[in-house]
């Protein structure tokens, strides 16, 4: 079968393994997923009769019908985008989880950038620098830097530049008195308080992007198309960028799919610490709160962004590598 | 095996002699045994400056985790000093004390004993089965294969922190074993992949075929030709996988998501954060013990890890334990095959 | 061949001949004086005191070892010794028009302009020279860019180089490096080199990593395109005999330092260096008799511990204390000439060390005398042996799926490779058989296949009767492990042929953990004792010990052989065994596995692309050769008849493409096919699959696929329709290009 569509047919199956996944764990769980939920409806001063019915109407699921028949209705819910009602929000999950999923997409997609382009241009210098005092420095920098997790960059950015220097906020995406929209200050608000996330989570990456870059680089370095290419009289930066830069950063492009994986889950303590409202922040407040439908939700919606930017990253990956004929990027 | 060309070379040919025997003595043997697999690796790994600053640390670790396991050192309890005294001012209490009063390097102490062992089973767990994953899918092929690879591309699909805080409260994982597992729950399918394509190179190098040709069988042909090949590799990634289970043990702990009794790292950092150490100086220190620790035994593992490409490459071996040299011009892999004329 | 200029030029007196050499030259196009390179501030000579001249639109051969140097004086040439390599002497070039340029005096920018557009290079690995994510059209634009040429015109230009090296201009510009068949990125590398019309072209071992047909069709097009682009060739080599079929002078490098140079029949018929001398006797040949052959002792020596006085004296038969102690003067022989040699004895060279082809042939007619016919050996054997054929191939047929190229991915079905179709060969107890054929003919998986590697997508293979695969799946009545037990490999390439994390005592334990479980450990170790010192490695103790990365190629090759060995087997593949050993070292290596063959009564695969060497391992093994082209066996029969009465036509083609050293049939004429490159093995020609490249093929050969027929009044096979008298071949009409008799083709 034609590999692009075989790829892509794989994204509907693997959604549908990890709801199923979620639906069993949260059956799992202490209590059922609803005694939450039926306390608090109980407590509301909806009669013990209609409880069931009401649950029924929020979670789109009968919490007295068989297994399989919850299961079916679970998942025709999710393919409808329809995550139920949140506990604890009291809004349906689905809208949660859509003001949410952006901001995680963004702090994750900037701060990947970031720290791979910084990776390479540090790695880039040392590899060319081979052995000079920057390249030692470098190195050792990036090897202190691979033993401190992100959130102790997070917590130690907070504690200085937020708390203690008030040069940055300490919570959320934006400040609350300006509006939403396409204007000047909002995006610097938003900018303003991404700032610190983004840092923590970007330098948390560096050091062991730069050292294999540093690797691949010298590796390249080596080769004789390198030479043969000095020799045909081209340009430093033509040989830089086309020769070298280009067959180093190949090989760390398999590296980033596994990479993202790692980073879109981080971002669960990372936006915890920041208060930053993305899926990650409402996944603990749901677990804080025993808030099943909204925890399903959450998890269910950073899964799928994680399937769709694996799947995206694969296929580009063969118009990238024009050595790439099997189509599966057997590097990671 | 008793074919007719067979008998016939066995009484020609001198090379079933016994004529050259030498007989060694058991003592010798593991004498033997001793320099190839502790003297050896230890004379690479002590040579080389980073991976022996790297075992020093990872010893001060032990050495902790030694004072807590024979009780050498008091047990964290409130009150048992004066409140958020700065460290290295007290004798009795080195590293400072917290807002409560409990002596900070006892409750770094105190818990040294489960991370490691938390550790160790992430680390031994995520490597274990991303080798075993990796080597089979890798050599075996064909529908062995694409069975594990699209498992472990299922399990890649899968977040590790967010799958990690639904089975933390699922389970509610006390012990240290059991967390470390569950932390690094899919951390081995992403090793596992890479290790398989490593091995798919390996496959292809002409010893696996000639050890294929004798007949060895798949298990041998992965434990003595292949493994040897992907351990710096393996092992580099144990480390990996070890300084994320640290990290995402930490790091939840500190979100508050993980069931604990009792102190850890992890929690220290929640409560010196929680509980002001954000706010004040006086309380800074309380937040950096905790941070030290954690960083320090990642140091040491990333630092033991850099010395791993030496440790199994035999030629780093061969110069190091003084044996013959090299042959002159074996490095020379631009020479062209065929040599002279 | 051009016009040689030297031979008429009368040489002036010249007063000083060490600082003034080459006076012979009239026109120099390059002049290098007393260069050195040296490395670890000058303590390390890598290149030293080199004097030469190079004539203009001369083709000069520089012959050396790996390790001698001349590498090194190729980047010299261009001023581009790698760092931290320091350059001394004098280079003055002299272009056509204008004034002489002193190459070490260039400004960083000058030497930029300089490289390429007045000398530029090709390079051994061009697969490595291309810079594998860049299309090869790219190469030619940036270069033409950066030299501040009219990129459209220069592109033209490029388009007509690639047609004269039998390329499709198009395709070839619009593909990836990765795309290419080896011999297609040498010649679009030639092509690269020559973009900007340079008047030096310096190749170094241009060849090297393809197979001799392609390395000789290149030699072949090289001449073409000096004569047409009035070029000057300095082409570096290890391979003696291929570039003596193109070079007017050559010179041999030794140690880093010129042994000896002149006139290319001065060197190969009358040469005055014993070194020249050796390397000439240690060629393989066709003409040569086979006793005659001899490897050079020895090894040449490192840059950091070169003998003082005369650098090849340890190695020299002829050395005396003068050699030890005066290091001899690159000085002319004669007045007259300008062959010129390093050499205090040069005199007593030329008399007691006698060339074994030629004219010095002792009697060249043993060669042609018929030995005991070598097919009726085997076949005595395989009656002796119960009419039992030990390996019985009937019609196997080997069809991979190739991996798909990124645009093949939209498109449904696989391509298929049909890489060996329909074969029947059996092969007897203690046989010996080579498989010959250029790179992607099959011989490699015909011979895997063989030896129950590879199963075979259609046909069977039996062993002793029994249909191997039937026994893998356990339906036969013979244990699996008896045949594994029984068949055996040696690799081509020593380096990987070894568990480098294994040390030898390991390595060669392994098969012994198969024939005897249950031996001890001391009885394990003297087997493994007393074979390497049968394979030649002694004191064996010593080797033991050692990982893979102490022992030197042919080393790792005697281990492999030793442990094939040591599994009893009754037939080992060698594939390309010895083709990555040293030459000098190659004939020791067959002779060994001759020998063991006897002592073991094993039989020998012996896969190789070059004739001589299958013709060495046949003629001393009474073997047969099978001739192999694109999948299918195109003739058969003993090394005698194929080389002396070759009947297909392809086994012509690869006779004319094997080195020799005669002096009379050496021009590099070209090549008697049609077509340079290998059909794509994925849609195979029609009728007879060599008809696209065959000289002589007719219209017939299109249509129907030839058999395998016994040969008239010889011993063997062959599958071409001019076996058969009465064929319609002889009444069609010839294709394309293609003559009556294939002794036209080259005077066409």
């Amino acid at each position: 079968m034609n590999y692009y569509l075989r790829r892509t047919a794989r994204i509907p199956l693997t959604v549908l393994a990890v709801a199923t996944l979620s639906f069993g764990l949260i059956r799992l769980l202490p209590g059922g997923p609803f005694t939450q939920l039926r306390l608090q409806l109980i407590r509301q001063g909806v009669p013990v009769e209609q409880v069931n019915a009401r649950i029924e109407a929020l979670q789109n699921i009968r919490p007295d019908a068989p297994l399989w028949q919850q299961y079916l209705d679970y998942l025709i819910g999710v393919v409808q985008l329809d995550f139920g009602q949140s506990i604890s929000l009291n809004q349906p999950v689905a809208e949660v989880v859509a003001r949410a999923l952006p901001w995680t997409v963004f702090l994750v997609v900037t701060s990947t950038l970031l720290m791979f382009a910084g990776g390479v241009i540090i790695g880039a210098v040392q590899a060319y620098w081979e052995g000079s005092t920057f390249d030692k420095l470098a190195s050792s920098g990036s090897i202190l830097v691979m033993a401190v997790p992100y959130f102790i960059f997070a917590v130690i950015f907070l504690f200085f530049l937020a708390f203690q220097l008030q040069l940055f906020p300490t919570g959320n995406a934006a400040a609350r008195d300006i509006e939403a929209g396409i204007s000047l200050d909002y995006f610097a608000s938003v900018i303003h308080h991404a700032i610190l996330p983004i840092a923590a989570f970007t330098i948390g990456g560096i050091g062991s992007t730069a050292l294999s870059m540093r690797g691949n680089g010298i590796q390249v370095l080596g080769q004789e198309y390198v030479e043969v290419a000095r020799l045909r009289g081209l340009g430093d930066g033509r040989i830089a960028t086309r020769y070298v830069a280009q067959n180093a950063i190949l090989p760390m492009y398999t590296g980033l799919l596994l990479l993202i994986g790692f980073r879109l889950g981080g971002t669960v303590v990372l936006e915890q610490i920041f208060s930053y409202p993305g899926l990650g922040y409402y996944l603990i407040a749901a677990v804080n709160a025993n808030d099943y439908p909204l925890m399903m939700g959450c998890f269910l919606v950073i899964t799928v962004t994680l399937v769709v930017a694996v799947t995206i990253a694969d296929l580009t990956y063969s118009f990238i590598d024009p050595r790439i004929s099997t189509g599966d990027a057997d590097g990671y | 095996m008793a074919t007719e060309t067979d008998s016939s070379s066995e009484e020609g040919v001198d090379w079933r002699s016994d004529a050259s025997a030498e007989e060694m003595t058991r003592r010798e043997r593991y004498g033997e045994f001793y320099r190839r697999m502790v003297r050896e690796p230890a004379i690479i790994a002590w040579s080389d400056l980073r991976t022996r600053v790297g075992i020093i640390i990872l010893s001060v670790y032990l050495l902790m985790a030694a004072l807590d396991v024979f009780g050498l050192w008091r047990n964290p309890s409130p009150n048992q000093a004066p409140r958020l005294l700065p460290p290295f001012q007290n004798w009795a209490f080195p590293l400072g004390t917290t807002q409560s009063g409990v002596d900070l390097f006892a409750l770094i102490v105190d818990s040294t004993p489960f991370i490691l062992l938390m550790v160790l089973a992430g680390g031994v767990w995520a490597t274990t089965l991303a080798v075993m994953v990796g080597t089979v899918s890798g050599y075996k092929g064909g529908s062995v294969d694409t069975a594990i690879t699209s498992v472990s591309d299922f399990f890649m699909a899968i977040p590790g922190l967010p799958l990690v805080i639904v089975l933390a409260i699922t389970f509610s994982p006390e012990n240290p074993i059991l967390l470390g597992v569950i932390l690094t729950i899919n951390y081995w399918a992403g090793l596992g992949r890479s290790i398989r394509s490593q091995v798919l190179s390996i496959r292809e190098e002409s010893y696996v075929e000639a050890s294929r040709t004798m007949g060895s069988s798949t298990f041998r042909i992965i434990v003595k030709d292949v493994l040897p090949n992907i351990m710096p590799y393996v092992m580099v990634n144990f480390v990996f996988a070890a300084r994320y289970t640290i990290f995402a043990s930490v790091g939840l702990y500190f979100i508050g998501v993980l069931p604990y009794t009792g102190q850890n790292w992890g929690v220290t950092l929640n409560n010196a954060y929680n509980q002001g150490g954000l706010f004040t100086m006086q309380a800074l220190h309380w937040l950096l013990v905790p941070i030290v620790a954690i960083v320090g035994l990642a140091l040491g593992l990333i630092l033991v890890s850099q010395g791993m490409d030496r440790i199994f490459n035999p030629r780093v071996r061969t110069r190091l334990s003084g044996e013959s040299e090299s042959i002159e011009g074996e490095d020379d892999t631009t020479a062209p095959p065929g040599g002279m004329v | 061949m051009s016009t040689d200029t030297n031979t008429d030029s009368t040489r002036p007196t010249a007063t000083d001949e060490t600082t003034e050499p080459d006076t012979v030259v009239d026109d120099p196009v390059l002049e290098i004086r007393d260069a050195n390179v040296t490395y670890s501030d000058g303590d390390t000579y890598v290149l030293e005191d080199v004097t030469v001249d190079i004539d203009r639109h001369e083709v000069l051969g520089i012959v050396g070892e790996s390790g001698s140097g001349k590498s090194m004086f190729a980047s010299a040439l261009m001023d581009a010794v790698p760092d931290p390599g320091l350059l001394t002497g004098g280079i003055r070039y002299h272009p056509p028009d204008g004034e002489t340029v002193d190459v070490l005096e260039l400004s960083d920018e000058e030497l930029r302009k300089f490289r390429w557009e007045q000398i530029s290079m090709v390079f051994q690995g061009a697969m490595s020279s291309f810079n594998p994510t860049m299309e090869i059209g790219t190469h030619f634009t940036e270069t033409l860019k950066s030299h501040d040429k009219h990129v459209s015109e220069g592109m033209e230009f490029a388009r007509e180089l690639l047609e004269n090296l039998y390329l499709e201009p198009e395709r070839v510009l619009n593909s990836y490096p990765h795309e290419l068949s080896g011999g297609m990125q040498q010649r679009a590398l030639i092509a690269l080199s020559m973009v900007l019309d340079p008047e030096v072209l310096v190749m170094d071992e241009p060849t090297a990593a393809l197979d001799l047909l392609m390395q000789r069709s290149i030699l072949g097009l090289l001449e073409e395109l000096r004569d047409e682009y009035d070029l000057t060739i300095i082409f570096i080599t290890h391979d003696l005999p291929l570039v003596a079929s193109l070079a007017d002078r050559m010179a041999i490098i030794y140690a880093f330092q010129f042994a000896e140079i002149g006139e290319r029949d001065a060197i190969i018929g009358d040469s005055a260096h014993p070194y020249t001398r050796a390397l000439l006797n240690a060629t393989p040949n066709l003409d040569a008799p086979l006793e005659e052959m001899q490897p050079i002792e020895g090894e040449g020596p490192a840059p950091v511990n070169v003998p003082s006085g005369c650098r090849y004296h340890p190695r020299c038969p002829l050395a005396t204390e003068e050699c030890r102690t005066v290091d001899p003067p690159f000085a002319p022989i004669d007045e007259a000439s300008d062959h010129r040699t390093a050499c205090h004895h040069w005199e007593e060279a030329r008399e007691e060390i006698p060339l074994n082809f030629g004219e010095d042939a002792p009697d060249a007619a043993s060669v042609d005398s018929p030995r005991p016919a070598a097919g009726s050996t085997v076949e005595d054997r395989a009656v002796a042996a119960g009419d039992q054929a030990l390996l019985s191939l009937d019609d196997i047929e080997v069809h991979f799926e190739e991996q798909q190229g990124l645009l093949d991915r939209f498109r449904g079905d696989p391509d298929v490779v049909q890489a060996v179709d329909g074969i029947d060969l059996d092969i007897h107890e203690q046989d010996l058989v080579c498989l010959l054929g250029e790179s992607g003919c099959g011989k490699t998986t015909l011979g895997k296949t063989m030896i129950g590697l590879q199963r075979p997508t259609g046909g069977t293979i039996e062993y002793r009767g029994h249909d191997i695969w039937e026994a893998k799946d356990g339906n036969a009545d013979i244990p699996y492990d008896e045949v594994r037990q029984a068949l055996q490999i040696i690799h081509q390439d020593p380096g990987s042929s070894l568990n480098p994390n294994r040390r030898i005592v390991d390595i060669l334990s392994e098969p012994l953990h198969h024939t005897h479980p249950n031996i001890g450990r001391a009885e394990r170790r003297s087997r493994m004792h007393s074979l390497l010192e049968r394979v030649g490695m002694t004191p064996a103790g010593d080797f033991l010990d050692r990982y893979p990365h102490q022992l030197s190629g042919g080393e790792k090759q005697r281990v492999a052989l030793a442990r094939a060995l040591l599994m009893n087997p009754d037939a080992i593949l060698a594939d390309e065994a010895i083709s990555a050993v040293d030459v000098s070292l190659r004939i020791e290596i067959m002779d060994l596995m001759l020998e063991l063959q006897s002592e073991f009564h094993t039989s020998f695969l012996f896969i190789s692309h070059d004739l001589s060497n299958a013709r060495y391992f046949a003629e001393h093994g009474d073997g047969r050769i099978a001739v192999m082209y694109l999948g299918e066996i195109v003739e058969i029969g003993s090394a005698e008849r194929l080389i002396h009465d070759p009947r297909h036509p392809y086994t012509e083609v690869l006779r004319w493409a094997t080195p020799n050293l005669d002096l009379d049939a050496m021009e590099a004429d070209d090549p008697p096919i049609r077509d340079i490159d290998v059909p794509d093995p994925v849609d195979p020609p029609s009728g007879c699959r060599f008809h696209t490249r065959c000289p002589v093929a007719r219209e017939a050969c299109t249509r129907d696929d030839p058999e395998l027929l016994d040969v008239d009044g010889g011993d063997g096979k062959a599958a071409c329709f001019r076996e058969d008298p009465d064929h319609e071949y002889w009444e069609s009409e010839p294709l394309e290009g293609a003559v009556e008799h294939p002794e036209e083709f080259a005077e066409r």
